[in-house]
């Protein structure tokens, strides 16, 4: 796109920044499609959804220019503002600032805006142009704006900012060549500042800008937006890896605020209504409303009913009926096929091999433990790609709005459900995503409740009892589907009852108010439903095949070695061999709840991932079975028994097995990512005992209840 | 394939698996916590923001 020509006069980039490949950063507020150009830009593919906060840390990709020269390019977490209120915006305001030692400033910015929203979205597009960078503004969905009757005039946009301003979809790829032809530029101007200090505050901007740039090494015009951000945010908000202050401007810092408050002055009130003034006048003229957009969109009126008091819930209930219901219908057959293939397999090594223990290693330690595992990919994949369908068409933010009532009660806010809420994929990511909290109480509790919500490493374990608990055919369909609503809902019981306690002692405060925004309802992205689906489909069976591999090897030798005497059946061998000396160590602890030493087993190896259960179950008792046949699992453990004959794994064991699983807190992952998140040792190991200690409680209550009541 | 050298076989395979593990467990991990899933910066990408 030829570009006015009073934006190809701009001053060059420095010197400095042609010689290497130009970074460029990415921001914008939340939601207003970042990743989705992020991903158009540079062919990768990162995690999209139409909800706020999806991002949480900064991602790198290599986007190319008209020329074919790399542009690193830098996607930064939404924020409305640089003055930052939780970690993630800090991140933001942290690499803009060149603040980050891990990230070099970046050299360009593409300020994203969201066309439906122009005015909002100004006042981030006015902060960043303080930072005297080239920028490109990028008018994203123009499609929605113009379905809207909204007419942005872009070329007087470009005209009254100085900088570029390229219309775009980035999800159809609109405008997308013309976004590369300005990024190849070598000529970008600078920005320019839009607007005046008031002259009350103008003293103390220069005195920090001027310490900035002598004590704290910033270039000038990042000085300037640095002090006014100074005076704005309070600098609350620290993240890890950014580099602090120097002691020089900490104290003109506070001997200005000290000043302030002395004579009443409310300085960043003044701050921010003058800039709120500059955007007001800024944006008179470049947008009209053409008025064909009359009465509620299509989006309130789906809302109408989805985000009702009564009706929301009863949505909410009906689309996890349906995941949970697809998942035991649409499954079944993939399943089956997988299983045939894994049995298959074995027996053919079985018919192939003589009699050894490598034999016995590859069938009844790799690929009975594997093949359990995978078995249950079908399900896994229904289950991603049902959330990617909810994320991406709006829905999840709906959900966030109806919890929140729920949550408020509990002393949590709606802004805690989208980490709540990741969890049921991954408590990883879940645990990341709190870092959208501003408040470090409530971030903390969300971090300690998040592991209670189901997630998908828990799923095998819970279809294999289910399995087990109830034969194919002989149950209704919608007892397994109410089982499965049932552990999720205890999952969230769970997770909303230690918020409660959490914010009632250890972490006292008062609950926060949740403002979020409703995006539209958009038709999901199925490539990139797909894609993600595929990503975790390749995250799972890469696990399987590494860790779950190497346990299922390692625990086959636990339970073959030492070797019983001569003539001993394969359940006297494993009950004699290391495996089964430590189930047998653990078994008066968990006896209690129903469980003997193979489970015991299951659930000490099962602390490396939830899954491994499913696969360690695979080795114990498929290497109890005959030599010339594999059993399929589930019936293996329908055939297990006590040693005076009882059957093992009654439907009261099973249904306490996945309660035990439902608050267990048996994943290495999780525990190194809270510490991580909260720097400290304590808290995660606070979090072990507390959810193991709650899961023996609560199965001890449930399984000495069901005796009693004769189960 | 003899039992004897099966054995043999099989024990260096848990060797191999039980060292794989330990070593996984104790190294410091490139991308700890997000299992890769995140997104996150490759040491490539990370050193050349770093120039």
């Amino acid at each position: 796109m030829a570009l006015p020509s009073h934006l190809q006069t701009g001053t060059p980039n420095p010197p400095a920044a042609e010689r290497r490949t130009p970074v460029y950063a990415l921001v914008g507020n939340p939601n207003c499609g970042k990743s989705t150009l992020f991903n158009a830009l540079t062919g990768l593919k990162q995690k999209v959804g139409n909800y706020p906060g999806v991002t949480v840390e900064k991602k790198t990709g290599t986007a190319w220019s008209q020329h074919g020269q790399p542009l690193t390019v830098i996607d930064l977490p939404g924020t409305y503002s640089l003055a930052a209120r939780s970690p993630d915006e800090a991140v933001t305001r942290d690499v803009l600032l060149g603040r980050r030692a891990d990230t070099a400033q970046p050299d360009r910015i593409l300020c994203i805006v969201d066309a439906t929203n122009l005015e909002r979205n100004l006042y981030l597009v006015h902060q960043v142009l303080d930072l005297g960078r080239p920028v490109i503004v990028v008018l994203n969905m123009m499609d929605l704006a113009v379905a809207a009757g909204l007419r942005i005039r872009a070329a007087r946009m470009e005209q009254t900012l100085g900088v570029p301003v390229i219309p775009c979809e980035a999800v159809n790829g609109k405008g997308l060549i013309e976004l590369t032809l300005a990024m190849s530029r070598p000529d970008l101007p600078l920005s320019r500042h839009a607007w005046d200090v008031p002259a009350a505050i103008a003293p103390a901007v220069a005195e920090l800008q001027a310490s900035l740039h002598e004590n704290d090494r910033r270039a000038p015009l990042i000085a300037r937006a640095e002090a006014l951000l100074l005076l704005t945010d309070q600098d609350s908000v620290r993240v890890a890896g950014s580099t602090p202050l120097s002691a020089r401007t900490t104290e003109i810092l506070q001997s200005w605020r000290d000043r302030w408050t002395a004579t009443n002055t409310d300085w960043a009130g003044t701050l921010v209504n003058s800039r709120y003034e500059a955007i007001t006048r800024l944006c008179a003229g470049l947008v009209e409303d053409d008025g064909t957009a009359v009465g509620p969109s299509v989006s309130d009126r789906i809302d109408a009913v989805v985000t009702h008091r009564r009706w929301g819930w009863l949505v909410l209930v009906v689309v996890m009926a349906a995941l949970f219901l697809s998942i035991f219908t649409l499954a079944q057959y993939p399943m089956d096929w997988i299983a045939a293939g894994t049995d298959a397999l074995a027996n053919g090594v079985k018919h192939h091999m003589a009699e050894g223990d490598l034999r016995n290693l590859i069938t009844d330690g790799a690929i009975a433990g594997v093949g359990s595992v995978v078995t249950f990919l079908p399900q896994i994949l229904i289950l991603f790609f049902f959330i990617g369908l909810l994320e991406n068409t709006g829905y999840m933010a709906r959900a966030a709005f109806i919890m929140d009532r729920l949550m408020s009660r509990v002393g949590l806010n709606g802004k805690s459900f989208i980490p709540l809420l990741s969890s049921h994929a991954c408590a990883i990511p879940g645990i990341m995503a709190t870092r959208t909290i501003e408040d470090p109480k409530d971030r903390l509790v969300t971090i300690l409740v998040a592991p209670f919500m189901s997630c998908s490493a828990r799923l095998p374990v819970y279809l294999l009892m289910i399995a087990a608990l109830v034969p194919n055919g002989a149950v209704p369909l919608a007892t397994k589907v109410g089982l499965m609503l049932l552990m999720y809902s205890l999952g969230a019981g769970g997770a909303f009852f230690f918020a409660w306690l959490f914010k009632r002692t250890l972490l006292k405060g008062e609950p926060p108010m949740m403002i979020m925004e409703l995006p539209p309802y958009r038709l999901p992205g199925l490539k990139d439903v797909a894609l993600h689906m595929v990503q975790r489909a390749g995250i799972f069976l890469k696990r399987a095949g590494t860790v779950i591999l190497g346990i299922s090897i390692v625990l086959w030798f636990l339970t073959a070695y030492p070797k019983g005497p001569a003539g001993a059946t394969p359940a006297q061998q494993i009950a004699q061999s290391y495996a089964g000396m430590a189930g047998h160590a653990l078994e008066p602890v968990i006896r209690p709840l129903g469980f003997d030493w193979q489970i015991g087993i299951g659930l000490i190896s099962s602390f490396a991932a939830r899954e491994v259960f499913v696969s360690s179950m695979g080795v114990v008792f498929n290497a109890q079975t005959s030599d010339e046949d594999t059993t399929p699992l589930r019936d293996a453990l329908r055939q297990a028994r006590w040693p005076d004959g009882r059957a093992l794994f009654t439907p009261l064991v099973c249904l306490t097995l996945m309660i035990f699983y439902v608050f267990a807190l048996q994943c290495m992952s999780t525990i190194a990512v809270v510490r991580r998140e909260t720097n400290s040792w304590r808290w995660p190991l606070f979090q072990l005992i507390y959810q193991t200690g709650t899961a023996w409680g609560v199965c001890f209550v449930v399984y000495q209840t069901g005796r009693a009541l004769g189960f | 394939m003899t039992p004897e050298v099966q054995t043999l076989t099989a024990l260096a395979l848990v060797a191999l698996a039980a060292i794989w593990l330990v070593l996984s467990l104790l190294a410091k991990r490139r991308r700890p916590g997000c299992g890769g899933n995140c997104g996150c910066a490759t040491d490539e990408l990370k050193a050349k923001l770093r120039r």
